[in-house]
């Protein structure tokens, strides 16, 4: 597919940019020299922070006003894009140019309808009337998988999926047939199989145009199914790059090493000792059922009507004493709200017994029940007080719990963050003072500070990046080495799951759908739903990795 | 939107106005001295005191007289004057008229210089134009009703004779007139909420312009202007409408200050002759329509809102 | 502390603000010691002067040191409106914490019952109060207090709930942590900060609420050097001179933008995503 010889549609060469702040200028790109053929898929990974999102904005002049371009040029079909005028760039965007963005939930205009969303780009470019945009813009619809493109075209943002608006938005980014298109994370808001689809969708609509393409992604294992050659972004800087087949094998950059060993593989199983199944279960939730009630009055501004929204139905399940039960779902599948009634912090019917001891309501969870199950939530950043110091939010499970305080508490504290890797000094800081992997293991140690027997992980790694996240599980299996602890580990990272658990529950709109030891999750006679989840992952790209 | 989110709605208005009817009358059942004592003056003899108290019903206790009262107002019979002896309902009605004509000029007024002011400021976030719309708006949310008034008097009138000084000439009698007598009282009473809704208008306008879809709409290629008035302008204003319609109630205010000082005999003034008469009969018909008011313009603005916004659904 | 004030500095409103509220606070509480003249003092021979170097911002129709009069005013004028405020501040945030924190129908009837009384002007409900009470300094306060407190807990009310919808909060539940615990030590200290930012800009309205109050004669009474009675009083001369009506006018305004700066200074420093 790549032309070597042929000039490329773009090329960045020793391009630099830095944004002016208070404290001086941060150096978002540093010498960033890369170039996409026609045909070609160029996969640009990084984690948050790594600019990646900057190159986009720099390629399709999209800057802020503190943004300085220090070096470097950005050549667009051999002219160079950093000297042409404002209307000339208006005129190339979304013509010759377009991008899809990471979000259709916020990328479409709440308030227009989708048809008048796409019909405008070609009103704009192609010069057609209002009528003659609004039918192409149908058939641009039907094209991209759109059942009823007709309705499609008259409904708006709210009133569709968010799988049919990403096909709105790449139906929109190929309706001028540009001759590039930058694709940042377009799946990473969408469910497993929704991205599944969409990914399907873009690779059939690139060979079929053969438009050059800029895959920007934070995961590695959708960009080795993707694209033909990758450049690997670490701040700013492009570390490495070149044919995919040999990045992911032959990594020549530590950076990169360290990147592709983080990134979950289901072959390479972390999760420890088996745990003993004959043994009394230490938690078994029984015909478990959350209701969310009327919606009160002062609720109506709400986005959906709806008056009773079930939660869980029935969901029964058990947890043996230092196991790892993982759970997986999409967005709505009803995991975390699982997690909040075995925690009390929503009502519920049915029964959870811990350790033999029935509970039926919140008032039944005594002090040792709340001692011994721990939550650990998604954002470090929410559960956390930002106006209390790490040392006051660690003291708090001490004070309810145990019977230190003064100077025995502070040496607990300070051995507590030390086994969650952290140093002692941490205490006296607040949690705005550190980086969102620390501020999690502030989280893992407040929960494991009561020596708890099971503790509920609620997504705790997807607001992190893949390279700390890996960490992040270490410590978790390094804890549960050392106490013997029961995971109860909601995600939607299959691959991952996979690696720790010892079984899965998968769940899907409320229901239980099955609950499977992960050595058998690939096995043929699997749920239906089941299979369609691990066939919609894309595979991890360091099984080949020798 | 529902039938059954309308009659909910409309039974709020009613929750409303029974929680402002209580109120208004407990507020005049503190009062030291009694409405017979009023109405014949201190030097009236007991018997005649006590006639009246008995035909007014003040004899009996406050529930029964709260729900003579509230059953008046429900056949629209507001009671009689203490002050004038007329019927209290058509005085108030007219001269709710004069007063809803006078708000209406304002918020007109209003928002054609709020809303253009707003949009400046967000479109040049940061630049001179934005940081003297800022200016202003401190500046004119800071000055009272009555002093703004007093000065405009004082130089558009007195000084200058721009404009003529209090009064008022209905529209239907002499149109210009009319006008241009209310252009003044209008002037002052927008001027606090011009300061407001202008700073709505730039906050919502800024929040709007950061969002996803408007850069999204920007690399479509589409011009600024395209962007601005197509897909910004719309999202920007529409909570502009609730904006508005809470500070109907400020504006109602307002109106009372501004009616007495450029003497237009709506009901602010009405209002004001009567808590200084202790009328109360008209104190409280006057505050029940005024609530009411209120009401109905925020009722009207959801209304609106929920028709021009298709995301939101009422249940 | 020190960092807090430094941020404030920072921004123009925070700084220009702050600089106003002193000069204000430094008016109050030294007024009659500042004062030039005598406030009281008559002179027949010394009406309606413009401003001199004797006369700084003038006399008045009674020959008395209009800036004399402005610095005993302020004090009159400004601790009746930060009570005021303090006072409704305090009783709607009850209101409004309670009623987020009771939740269901409660919350909706406690609610519905606030927007009720917001449905009457607040400058007609200080009327009304003030009127049938008595026109006195103690009836104003009140009148104004009463007046504010139902928006104030509209706002308190907002900012407890999506406090109590913060991780941090579910945390603490899922702990075990007793409900005072959590209200007082989790909630608290991540609702008063905004509570004191609409405290701040809601004095400059008390303040500007009283001095119409004045200003219809319901408020402070004659000789009383409060700002509102000041251009009341004025009104009536105000053909002869101007500056007796310009004065108390811009005392009155310069004091809300201060209050308006700072509370949107204070808005800034605040909020913990800057």
């Amino acid at each position: 597919m790549t032309s070597d010889t042929a000039a490329p549609v773009l090329s960045v060469e020793g391009y630099s940019l830095d944004y002016l702040t208070a404290k001086g200028p941060f150096h978002a790109l540093k010498n960033i020299s890369l170039s996409i053929g026609a045909g070609e898929i160029v996969g640009l990974v990084g984690e948050s922070g790594s600019g990646k999102s900057s190159l986009a904005w720099s390629i399709m002049r999209y800057l802020p006003g503190n943004a300085h371009e220090v070096s470097g040029t950005i050549r667009f079909d051999g002219s160079d894009l950093m000297a042409r005028s404002n209307s000339e760039i208006e005129a190339i965007r979304g013509k010759r140019i377009s991008m899809v963005f990471q979000d259709p939930a916020t990328s479409l205009n709440p308030t227009l309808s989708l048809g008048r969303q796409i019909s405008e780009v070609l009103i704009r470019h192609q010069g057609l009337s209002k009528k003659q945009a609004w039918a192409e813009a149908e058939a641009r619809l039907a094209h991209v998988g759109l059942k009823t493109p007709a309705q499609m075209m008259h409904r708006y943002p709210h009133e569709a999926s968010g799988g049919e608006k990403q096909r709105v938005v790449i139906a929109t980014a190929f309706a001028c047939n540009p001759e590039l298109i930058i694709f940042d994370e377009p799946t990473t808001a969408l469910d497993v199989i929704t991205s599944r689809q969409i990914l399907e969708l873009f690779q059939s609509l690139q060979q079929e145009t053969g438009v050059a393409s800029l895959y920007i992604s934070h995961d590695l294992a959708l960009v080795a199914s993707t694209a033909h050659r990758v450049s690997v972004i670490n701040r700013g800087e492009i570390v490495e790059q070149g044919k995919v087949g040999e990045i992911f094998t032959r990594p020549q950059d530590p950076y990169t090493k360290k990147l592709i060993a983080a990134v979950p593989d289901p072959s390479v199983r972390l999760a420890g000792s088996e745990p003993d199944y004959a043994a009394k279960p230490l938690a078994e939730v029984e015909n478990v059922s959350v209701i969310y009630g009327r919606k009160p009055f002062f609720g109506r501004f709400s986005k959906k009507a709806g008056n009773h929204v079930t939660g869980n139905r029935a969901v029964n399940l058990a947890i043996q004493p230092g196991e790892i039960l993982g759970i997986v779902g999409e967005s709505g599948s009803g995991k975390s709200t699982l997690a909040k009634a075995m925690t009390g912090l929503n009502k519920f019917e049915g029964e959870i017994r811990f350790e033999g001891r029935p509970i039926h309501s919140i008032a039944d969870m005594s002090d040792s029940y709340r001692r011994d199950v721990q939550i650990i939530f998604q954002h470090p950043d929410a559960s956390l007080n930002p106006r209390k110091t790490i040392g006051d939010i660690l003291s708090r499970p001490y004070r309810l719990y145990t019977e230190y305080s003064g100077k025995a508490m502070r040496d607990e504290i300070s051995r507590l963050l030390e086994q969650v890797k952290l140093p002692a000094s941490y205490a006296a800081r607040y949690p705005h003072q550190l980086s969102g992997g620390e501020k999690q293991r502030v989280a893992i140690a407040r929960a494991f500070a009561s020596q708890p027997k099971l503790v509920i992980c609620d997504e705790i790694t997807s607001a992190l990046d893949v390279s700390v996240q890996a960490s992040v599980i270490e410590l978790l299996m390094e804890l549960r080495e050392e106490f013997g602890t029961a995971y109860l580990f909601i995600t939607h990272d299959l691959n991952l799951v996979r690696q720790i658990a010892h079984r899965i529950a998968v769940m899907y709109r409320g229901d239980l759908i099955e609950i499977a030891p992960t050595r058998d999750i690939t096995a043929p006679q699997r749920a239906a739903y089941t299979r369609q989840l691990l066939e919609a992952v894309p595979v991890p790209v360091a099984r080949s990795a020798p | 939107m529902s039938a059954s989110y309308l009659t909910k709605r409309v039974a709020l208005i009613f929750y409303t106005l029974l929680i402002v009817s209580l109120i208004v009358f407990a507020m005049t059942q503190i009062l030291p001295a009694d409405a017979a004592v009023m109405m014949l003056g201190e030097n009236a003899t007991e018997e005649a005191l006590a006639a009246l108290r008995e035909q007014m019903g003040l004899n009996n206790p406050v529930w029964t007289q709260y729900l003579h009262w509230i059953a008046g107002v429900f056949q629209g019979d507001f009671g009689t004057s203490l002050r004038t002896g007329l019927s209290v309902g058509p005085v108030m009605v007219e001269a709710l008229s004069r007063s809803l004509l006078l708000a209406l000029f304002s918020i007109c007024l209003m928002l054609f210089i709020a809303v253009p002011l707003g949009i400046l400021a967000a479109v040049r976030r940061g630049k001179i134009v934005d940081m003297a719309v800022s200016l202003i708006s401190y500046v004119g949310v800071s000055l009272p009703e009555f002093v703004t008034a007093t000065l405009a008097l004082l130089f558009l009138a007195d000084r200058w004779k721009l404009l003529p000084p209090t009064g008022y000439v209905p529209l239907t009698e002499n149109f210009w007139d009319g006008v241009a007598h209310l252009i003044m009282p209008a002037a002052v009473i927008s001027i606090i909420l011009v300061a407001h809704v202008s700073r709505m208008v730039r906050s919502e306008m800024v929040d709007v312009l950061h969002t996803d879809y408007i850069r999204a709409a920007r690399l479509k290629g589409l011009s600024s202007r395209q962007v601005l008035w197509g897909h910004a302008l719309r999202n920007a204003l529409l909570p502009t409408i609730t904006i508005v319609a809470l500070d109907v109630g400020y504006l109602l205010g307002g109106v009372i200050v501004v009616e007495e000082i450029f003497a237009i005999p709506g009901i602010g003034r009405q209002l004001i002759i009567a808590i200084q008469a202790r009328d109360l009969p008209s104190i409280q018909a006057g505050v029940l329509i005024m609530a009411a008011t209120y009401c109905v313009v925020n009722f009207i603005a959801d209304i609106l809102y929920s028709l021009l916004d298709k995301r939101i659904q009422y249940d | 502390m020190t960092d807090f004030i430094k941020r404030l500095m920072r921004s123009p409103q925070g700084a220009i603000g702050t600089i106003i509220v002193l000069l204000v606070l430094v008016a109050v509480a030294f007024g009659p010691y500042l004062a030039p003249h005598d406030p009281e003092a008559m002179s027949i021979l010394a009406r309606f002067k413009g401003p001199s170097a004797d006369f700084l911002l003038g006399t008045d129709q009674y020959g008395r040191d209009i800036f004399s009069r402005l610095m005993i005013g302020a004090r009159s004028t400004v601790i009746m409106a930060v009570v005021a405020t303090l006072i409704g501040t305090v009783v709607g945030a009850l209101v409004g914490v309670t009623s987020a924190f009771l939740g269901g129908r409660a919350d909706e009837v406690i609610m519905r019952t606030v927007d009720a009384v917001m449905s009457i002007p607040s400058l007609l409900f200080a009327l009304i109060i003030v009127n049938l009470l008595g026109s006195s300094d103690i009836n104003a306060l009140l009148a104004v207090s009463i007046a504010f407190a139902p928006g104030m807990a509209r706002i308190s009310r907002a900012v407890a709930l999506s406090a109590r919808k913060q991780d941090f909060v579910s945390a603490a539940i899922a702990r075990g942590e007793k409900p005072n615990f959590i209200v007082l030590s989790e909630m608290l200290p991540n609702t008063v900060a905004p509570i004191i930012v609409e405290m701040t800009i809601r004095v400059s309205f008390a303040i500007m609420l009283f001095a119409t109050l004045s200003f219809l004669g319901l408020g402070a009474q004659p000789p009383s050097e409060e700002w509102g009675l000041m251009v009341s009083e004025a009104r009536r001369y105000m053909h002869i001179s101007s500056w007796i009506l310009v004065w108390p006018s811009l005392a009155i305004a310069l004091v809300a933008i201060g209050f308006n700066l700072l509370g949107d200074g204070l808005r800034d420093v605040l909020n913990p995503k800057t």
